[in-house]
Formats: structure tokens, sequence, C-alpha cells
């Protein structure tokens, strides 16, 4: 359908090629820089061209040095972060998909009040959040396990507000109406109706859920005492602290500099960027699909 | 009907804000305490108490990855003691991690590691104060006073309070004047002695070989190489939270003016020395560099990557007027033993032997607090011959030669001179004129952390 | 235009709430967030209040956190540094977001897939891991936008880390890493928008600008409400992007340069906890003035426009 709109000048066309070039470029060059930089010695790092290329066998290096810290941690972070941040993506979906239907949808006394709440606790500083969340998990005696992380992780009011504000403004209730008249039970119409419409916003808040914890530094530094149990940030946080480049203590043969550090950093964002990629295709078959369905 | 939804939520905001406002009059009203965060009562702790001891218990450790091996191998030589070890970042680079948990397990009542390690010279300011403090003093009963008097002078300073001793000195890093030979040599120059000659030499550089640097003021920790070492008085304890601060003082304001002339001459950098933009273009015109012990390997031989045997370390400079030469300190870790431990003989133990065993100290990355360690430390320095000279004269001398009168103190000197300072003279200040700026700074800094400033 | 649709759809509106009248199911399908919104934001929040409120004896002390913070000499320049942040930012956020995403939404279908990855790309960097980033990115000597950083004249890491470029320094720190997520969310909206109304726009000979301004704009305004909303609160409770400036500058930039990083002072370093509530309580309710705000003005709750 799009197709067939009229032809634009070149004027805008150029405008268009001008200005997205321009946000690639403010966007990406950091990011192949980092990607570069793997490549390189430390001394090339910062000798060389910030563009040129070193050597694979230099990325072998980084890894060994990075892999023998601490025999192996990179790998418990990441199985961490994993183990955190999935456990709490499902708690995510199955609260806030409904609660944010829910909220757009149905009726029931104290929805306004629902709605002022969430957006009143979303506004509070997390800093100040931190002491009562510590002092409420060691009163139910869960600090220290992988719940003290998880259930917080879990509760995501921006979530619930993405669904809320998908439902309200992309599915007409007219439809569910419907399916009431129908003869469908409300658990019914949600199944049946809602979700098929609601997959690019279930994408979307998996992802945003997943990426905020994937890295939350905070709460996991507060909550967990123990090293084994460190998700990647707070593990990349000793590994900095660990460089020379940022521990004059640290002395010699440490081999954590500038390409090992580069490194780590790209080892834990590529889960990101896989989740980004599957959520974006959900996020635009959907949106199409539910398009269509309108 | 599309219409009327604002409206009521316009009554509903107004509503809002009247009840608001009452709540908050009520609230002024109601107060019955003051809101002053530290009352006076708590200010001196009380006698330190052991809680109810558990005889070969497990300890926790917290050590940063630098330092676990060394806890590894003392598990090894002790395969009888019960160790949980925990990486952290071991407060390097200014972080609070530890103070931070601290905080909270004071408030739970539970969680305090039996020994932890910090990057963090300072922080046995926080943690042998207060109520119950989290440090416990090892000088009454943990550690026998002989350990403790092998420790160089002054190095268990930053752990004394209130008449009691609450860490051990992991490493000193006493500044010494390091030097390139090489250069040096090349260019007919010999390593100063006195703050005069080095101004001199530094004047000579900058016509001689412009673009060769003498020193820099852009480090974080600048003030503890030159104005500690000039004696100036910015940062001297007189009593628990009493500091005095006079950067006026001629002491200060005399290697103000020496840094301004050679900045002025550019033989002196307002950069700093770890930032890529110095090692790119000026690591390797370095020809004189006062500054701490880790410099050697940390700085020069990972960091700027300088070869094998250009390197040298020269003993601390003299002002001519002074009758002795003195010299500051730039970091060195501290070991706390736990004052809620429930095995304090395993976690003194513990301390005492990373402190002070050659089997570990001996071959550790910084220059060993205690003095029979760092003799076999020395030595392997001499073995690993990096080094264009022998850098254990200079090392123990500087070791013994750290000014008193500079304390160790709850906030940073380091935080307040890199975000106030380094600004000023990089906006074209100089350092005789931000003098001014930075007393506030520290003042300002102080009191909020309940220090009486004078 | 709009106004039509508005108007047939507040018909509807009147329609349809008697045939889904006020009913249980709506408390079952909410009922577990409700029980983590108590546990992990209500309770907390809560306490995190009685905090401002009290001294570390438990005693009551009124507004007396408030007005001892407010006095503190770092009080004032934070909030003038966020100030200024939040001017730069939000006007940066809302104008480039939005135009960026119908700019994607125009074009290239395929090609938009792509740029929206681009774009996202530095959003999973946030935190810890960009630390090493900045600290090459920001020195002009080794930067690979050192030609631009240089441009401005600016040669040293100290010269970029001025006080006064601060704001803008971190305003595209936080505009990097963040407005991909808001493109993605953006774009996501656009094409929620049935192509048959701007089909027909088209037809009535709309020029591009037209449509993005009378249709495009107002039938996604909850969503650019709503990130309205959460960039001003993000950007009163700025705290990332200072700290990891400051850590690859080794401390350039102050400690306590924003209100949250005061907030952050208070509660750890001089153990504080009633002072830092108090800070936060301060945060909170700017956020909530500005949410109040948009709320109201944009009807974000109301359930039937948009």
């Amino acid at each position: 359908m799009r197709r067939t709109r009229r032809p634009r000048s070149l004027a805008a066309r150029l405008a268009w090629l001008i200005v997205m070039g321009l946000a690639v470029l403010f966007f990406c060059v950091p990011v192949v820089w980092l990607l570069l930089a793997t490549t390189k010695t430390d001394g090339q790092i910062v000798r060389d061209n910030p563009f040129s290329f070193g050597s694979l066998t230099a990325i072998a290096d980084a890894w060994k040095h990075l892999y023998a810290f601490q025999e192996g941690a990179i790998l418990t972070w990441l199985r961490n972060s994993a183990l955190y941040t999935f456990g709490a993506l499902a708690i995510t979906l199955v609260t806030s998909i409904p609660a944010g239907y829910a909220l757009a949808l149905t009726r029931f006394i104290g929805r306004r009040t629902l709605l002022t709440v969430t957006m009143l606790v979303m506004l509070m500083p997390t800093a100040a959040m931190v002491l009562p969340l510590y002092l409420g998990m060691s009163a139910v005696h869960l600090d220290g396990t992988i719940w003290s992380v998880i259930l917080p992780f879990s509760f995501f009011p921006f979530g619930v507000y993405l669904t809320y504000i998908y439902f309200s403004s992309n599915v007409p209730a007219d439809l569910l109406s419907a399916a009431r008249i129908d003869g469908c039970s409300e658990w019914q119409v949600f199944r049946l109706v809602a979700m098929p419409l609601a997959k690019p916003v279930i994408a979307l808040v998996g992802f945003f859920n997943f990426v905020g914890n994937w890295n939350n530094f905070f709460l996991p530094f507060v909550m967990l005492p123990d090293s084994s149990q460190y998700p990647a940030q707070v593990g990349l946080n000793n590994l900095l602290a660990a460089s020379p480049l940022f521990n004059t203590s640290s002395g010699t043969g440490n081999e954590i500099m500038r390409p090992e550090l580069a490194l780590a950093t790209l080892v834990t964002i590529v889960p990101v960027l896989i989740v980004f990629l599957f959520s974006q295709r959900a996020l635009v078959a959907g949106m199409l699909a539910g398009a269509t369905k309108e | 009907m599309n219409n009327d939804v604002p409206v009521s939520s316009r009554r509903q905001l107004r509503h809002t804000a009247v009840a608001a406002l009452g709540a908050v009059s009520l609230l002024a009203l109601a107060a019955c305490g003051s809101a002053d965060p530290t009352p006076a009562a708590t200010s001196s702790p009380a006698a330190f108490k052991p809680v109810a001891q558990e005889e070969g218990s497990e300890i926790t450790v917290w050590a940063d990855a630098g330092r676990v091996p060394g806890v590894q191998a003392y598990q090894k030589a002790h395969p009888d003691v019960k160790l949980k070890i925990v990486t952290y970042s071991g407060n390097a680079n200014g972080a609070n991690d530890l103070q931070t948990k601290v905080q909270l397990f004071d408030r739970t009542g539970s969680g305090w590691p039996d020994v932890a390690f910090s990057a963090n010279v300072n922080d046995g300011t926080w943690a042998a104060q207060g109520k119950t403090p989290y440090a416990a003093p090892v000088d009454k009963g943990l550690v026998p006073a002989a350990t403790l008097n092998g420790f160089a002078y002054g190095a268990l300073n930053p752990c004394k309070f209130n008449g009691g001793t609450y860490c051990l000195r992991n490493d000193l890093a006493q500044n010494v004047l390091w030097y390139n030979k090489k250069l040096m040599d090349k260019f007919g120059y010999t390593a100063p002695t006195t703050w005069e000659e080095y101004q001199a030499l530094g004047e000579k550089v900058a016509k001689e070989h412009p673009g060769y640097l003498v020193g820099t003021a852009g480090d974080a920790w600048s003030p503890e190489v030159y104005f500690w070492a000039s004696q100036c008085p910015a940062s001297t304890t007189t009593g628990a939270k009493k500091v005095t601060v006079d950067l006026q003082d001629a002491k200060c304001t005399r290697m103000a003016k020496l840094l301004d002339t050679l900045i002025a001459k550019g033989s002196v950098s307002k950069d700093t020395v770890f930032s890529a933009g110095f090692i790119k273009n000026q690591a390797a015109k370095v020809l004189m560099l006062p500054g701490p012990s880790w410099y050697g390997q940390v700085l020069f031989n990972s960091t700027f990557k300088i070869p094998k045997g250009q390197i040298a370390a020269a003993a601390p400079l003299k002002f001519e007027g002074d009758d002795k030469n003195y010299t500051g300190n730039v970091g060195g870790g501290l070991w706390f033993v736990s004052s809620h431990s429930k095995n304090l003989k395993a976690a003194s133990d513990l301390v005492t032997w990373m402190t002070t065993s050659d089997d570990y100290q001996a071959t550790a990355g910084t220059y060993p607090a205690y003095k029979p360690a760092a003799d076999k430390w020395l030595a392997g320095q001499l073995k690993t011959g990096y080094f264009a000279n022998d850098i254990d004269p200079a090392f123990k001398e500087a070791a013994e030669l750290i000014w008193p009168g500079w304390s160790a103190t709850q906030y940073s000197q380091e935080a307040i001179y890199s975000s106030t300072v380094i600004p000023a003279l990089n906006s074209g200040k100089t350092l005789t004129d931000t003098l001014g700026t930075w007393q506030t700074a520290i003042t300002d800094k102080a009191k909020p952390l309940g220090y009486t400033v004078n | 235009m709009t106004t039509h649709l508005a108007t047939e759809r507040s018909g509807r509106r009147g329609a349809r709430s008697a045939r889904n009248p006020v009913g249980r199911a709506g408390y079952v399908f909410v009922s577990g967030y409700v029980l983590l919104l108590l546990a992990f934001g209500v309770l907390p929040t809560c306490y995190a209040v009685w905090l401002a409120l009290s001294n570390s004896r438990n005693q009551l002390v009124g507004i007396g956190n408030f007005t001892r913070t407010f006095s503190d000499y770092r009080f004032g320049p934070a909030f003038v540094h966020i100030g200024l942040y939040l001017v730069i930012w939000l006007a940066s956020l809302m104008i480039l977001v939005v135009l960026l995403s119908l700019m994607l939404h125009g074009r290239m279908r395929r090609a938009s897939t792509t740029l929206r990855f681009l774009f996202y790309l530095p959003g999973a960097l946030a935190g810890v891991a960009s630390v090493l980033l900045f600290l090459i990115l920001l020195d002009p000597a080794a930067s690979p936008v050192g030609w631009l950083l240089k441009a401005f004249g600016w040669e040293t890491l100290a010269q970029v880390n001025a006080p006064g470029h601060l704001p803008v320094l971190f305003t595209v720190i936080a505009f990097w890493t963040g407005a991909g997520g808001w493109i993605v969310v953006m774009y996501g909206a656009l094409n929620s928008i049935p192509d048959e109304i701007l089909e027909a726009a088209r037809i009535d000979g709309a020029s591009t600008l037209q449509i993005a301004l009378r249709i495009q704009i107002p039938m996604i305004t909850k969503w650019i409400a709503y990130m309205l909303i959460l960039a001003f609160a993000a950007g009163t409770q700025l705290f990332v992007e200072p700290q990891l400036v400051s850590l690859a500058s080794w401390g350039m930039i102050p400690d306590s340069w924003s209100p949250n990083q005061l907030s952050y002072q208070y509660a750890f370093q001089a153990g504080d906890f009633n002072g830092a509530a108090a800070l936060s309580v301060d945060l909170l309710v700017l956020g909530l003035a500005c949410a109040a705000l948009v709320v109201f003005r944009t009807g974000l709750f109301d359930r039937d426009e948009g």
C-alpha cells in the first residue's frame, strides 16, 4: 500500500539521506571503534589511528587474558546474568501484560489509582529504593539468594505502561465486546482476542525488561554477597577495578588492559543484541499483522 | 463527556495540592526530633567488646582480584582454616563499595566480612568511627606489638584513631623522584637532590629540550606528590574529626609557585599520566617524574611500556631551607578485621600473614609496608632487571620520610583536586590563583561529614 | 480530521461502557502485578518517605531533613546543573526522536529495520561496560572523534571535561545510549496507525509534513507524553552518565554534580539515609509535577483516546 505514494523530489531524498547518514555516524562510530579495539594491542589502541585494524591473533590474546581472569569468571558472570534476567523476564511477562491489558480494556474500581501509583513508583529515584529493598529482603530472609535479585527485577512498571498504552490506543474495545457477546469468558477474550494482537508489545516489554536488568549494576551489587553469584555488570566493575588503568595498586603481571576490557564489553552486550534482533522481528511482524486485522 | 475529564482532573489536582500542603504544614508542626544526622553523643565509640567467639568457625574474606591469589596462598598454607573468599572491587579508583555495603550491614545487623581489604588508604576514617565501628582495634590483643612495630615509620598512621590501631597496612606508596636515566645521561643532566635544583633543571629542560617533561600536575594525586612533600598543611587532623586546612601557608605557596613556573615554561604537564593523550604523545618524553613507588612497574613498565634499563629512582627532594627532606604517599591498601567477627583469632592471623609474610609480600605488586618483607621485595625487584639503578636505597629512605602532618580524611583529597583544581588549571588559571578555591572546596567537603575545620 | 475521529470515538465509548460493566476479571489480571507493585514499589517508597521525615533515631522530624539538605552548599549547584541538562536533554530527545522515527517510518521498510538496529546498538552499552569507551572517546589524542573535539579547540581530556561542557556532554551520552530505544517505541506506535488513514490524507493532497503534523503526531500523543514523563524523570535523576565520565577521567567530575549523586553521597558516604531520602523525595516531587502536567494535558489515563 505504501508503495503507491507519489514520487518525492530529489531534495527531499537528499535531505533524508543526509539526516540518516549523520544519525548512523553518530550512533555507530563509537561502536565500530570498540569492535576494532579488540583487534589491537594496548599500545596500538592508544597510538595508532583509531580506525586501524590490528590482527586476529590480538583478539585471541585478549580472550586468553580475559578468560584467565579469576579462572574463567567471565563465563560465570554471563551464566548468572542469564539466570537472573530470564527468570525475571518470565515473571515480568506473566504479570505485566495482563495488568496492562486490564488497565486499558477492562473497568474496575481502582484502575486510575493503580495507574497513578504505578506512575508514582516509576518516578521514585532508584537510589532511594536500595535501602528499603535491602531491608525488606533481609526481613524475609531472602537476602543473598537469587530471589533478592530476580523478584525486584520482575517488577516492571515501565512495561505495564507500555502494554497499557499499546492496548488503549491500538486494540478497539469493540473487538472485545463482540467476543463477549459471542459468549467468550474474560479469560478467553484475553487469550484468544487480545493475546494474538499483543505480540509487538510483548516483544517490546520483554526486550526493555531484559536490557534494563542485564545492565543493572546497583541492585545485584547490593544484594549479592558472594562473588560466584555476580552477574556481568558487577563482574565487569571488578574487572575494571582490577585493571592497572584504574587501579594503581594492582601491581605487575596484570593482563587486563584496554583490549581485554573492550572484548569483555562486547562479549557482555552480545546477548542484548541477539534479544534485540528477535524482538524486532516480533515487533514489526506483529504490528503489521495487527494492522491488517483492523 | 470528553470535556469533563480534564475538569475533574484539575479539581482533583487542586484537592491533592491542598492536601499535600496541609500534610507538609502538619509535619512541620509534628517534628519532635532533631534532623541533625550526627548527634554529639556518638562521636567517640564505646570500648571494643568482641562478640561471642566460635573457635574454628568459617571466616569471610573480601579482597580485590589482585589480592585474592594471596588469600588463596594462605589457604594452601593453612588447610585447616575455613575460608570463604569474595572478590570485590577493593575500592580502587575512588569507589566506596565496602563502605556502601557496611552501611547496609549495619542496618540489618549481619553480613559483615570478617576480613576486608581496601585499596583506599582513607577507609580507616569511617571504618574506625561511629557507634560500633566496623573495624576492630588490632592493637588490643589481636596482633602482637612486635609485629606492629615492624611496619615502616608512620605506615600505620591511616589506621590510628582514638588511641587505637584499626587496620594493618598492606603496602606503602611513598614518593620518590623517578627519572629516565638514559635520557638524563644523553642530555648530560644529573638527578637533582633539592626542589630548587629541580626547578632550575626544569627551566633548563624547557629551554634546551622543549617538549620534555620533569613532572605532571594534572593527576588526581598531585597534592600528595607535591604539596605533601612540601609539608603543606592541607589535611592535618588534630583530633577526632578536627582538621586544619591552610593553603595560604608559606609551605603551600612555595610549591604552588614552583609548579606554576614550570607549567608556564612547559616542562610540567597539566595532563594526567594515565590519559591516552599523555601515553601517546608525552610518555616517551618524561625525563623526571616525582611520584609514588608503584609508578615503577604500573606506570613506566605496564602503561608507558618504557624498555628495561632506562628508569631509575632517586631519593625524595629537599627544600634548601628545611632541615631534612620529606615526602608524601599516594594510596596503599589496608586490611581490616571486623569487630563483629566470631573468629577474631583466624581473622587476625590472616591479616597478619597477608601483610607480613615473605611468601606473599616479597613478590607482591607493590612495596610492602612491613619492613622485613620490604627487604625481600626490593631484592626481587633487583632481580627483574627492569630498573636502571638499584631502587633499594631511594625506596627505603623515602619509606621513612613520609611527612606525618598529612592525615587520612573521610573525604578524598584526590577527588577534590581533580574536580576543582584540574579544571581551573586547564582553563588557564595558575595554582597560586586557585589555592583559595581549593581551600573552600576542602572546607565545604569536610563540614557535611562532621569535621570541624580551622 | 482528527476532531472527526475523536467525536466518532467518544460516541463509541458511551455505547461500549454499557456492554462492559465493572467486572471482577480486571482484578484477576492485575493481581500478580499488584503483588509485585506492593512489595517492590509501594512499600519501599513508603519507607523512603518515612526516612525523609525522620532521623536516625527513628524520631519524626517533619521537614527538618528537607531544610537541612536545602541549605547544603551542593544543593543549589546540583539543581542548577540538572535544570540546564534537562532543557537540552528534553528538547533534543523530543525533537530528534520524533523526527527520526517519522523519517524512518516514511521510507524503505527494509532499510529502516537495519537503521533501527544501528540506532539501538549503543543502548546495549549502557552502564559499566561503556567506561572504557568514554575513557578513549573523550580523549582527543586517541579518540575516534578526535578531529571533532579538536575542531572545538579541545586538545586534552581535561579540556573536553571542562565544567561548562558537562550538560551538553551528558546529553550527548544519554542520547547516544537512550534514543535508539525510544525510536523503536515511536516507530512501533507509528506503525500501528492504519495505512488507510494516511492513504486517504495523501489522496486529499496533504503533504508529508502536513500528514506528520496533523495525523501522525496527534495519533501517537500518548506515547510522546509517556516518553516526556519518563525522560523528565530520568533527566532529574541523572546519575549514570556523570559517574561514568568521572570514572573515565579519574574524578574530574564532582561527585555530587547531580542531585541523585548528592543523594548517593549522603547515603553511602555520610551514612545519612534520611538526608538522602529527602533529596530523593525532592526529585520525586519534581517528576510528579511534570507527570501531572503531562497526564492532565494529554489524557494519558483516559481509556479511549489516542
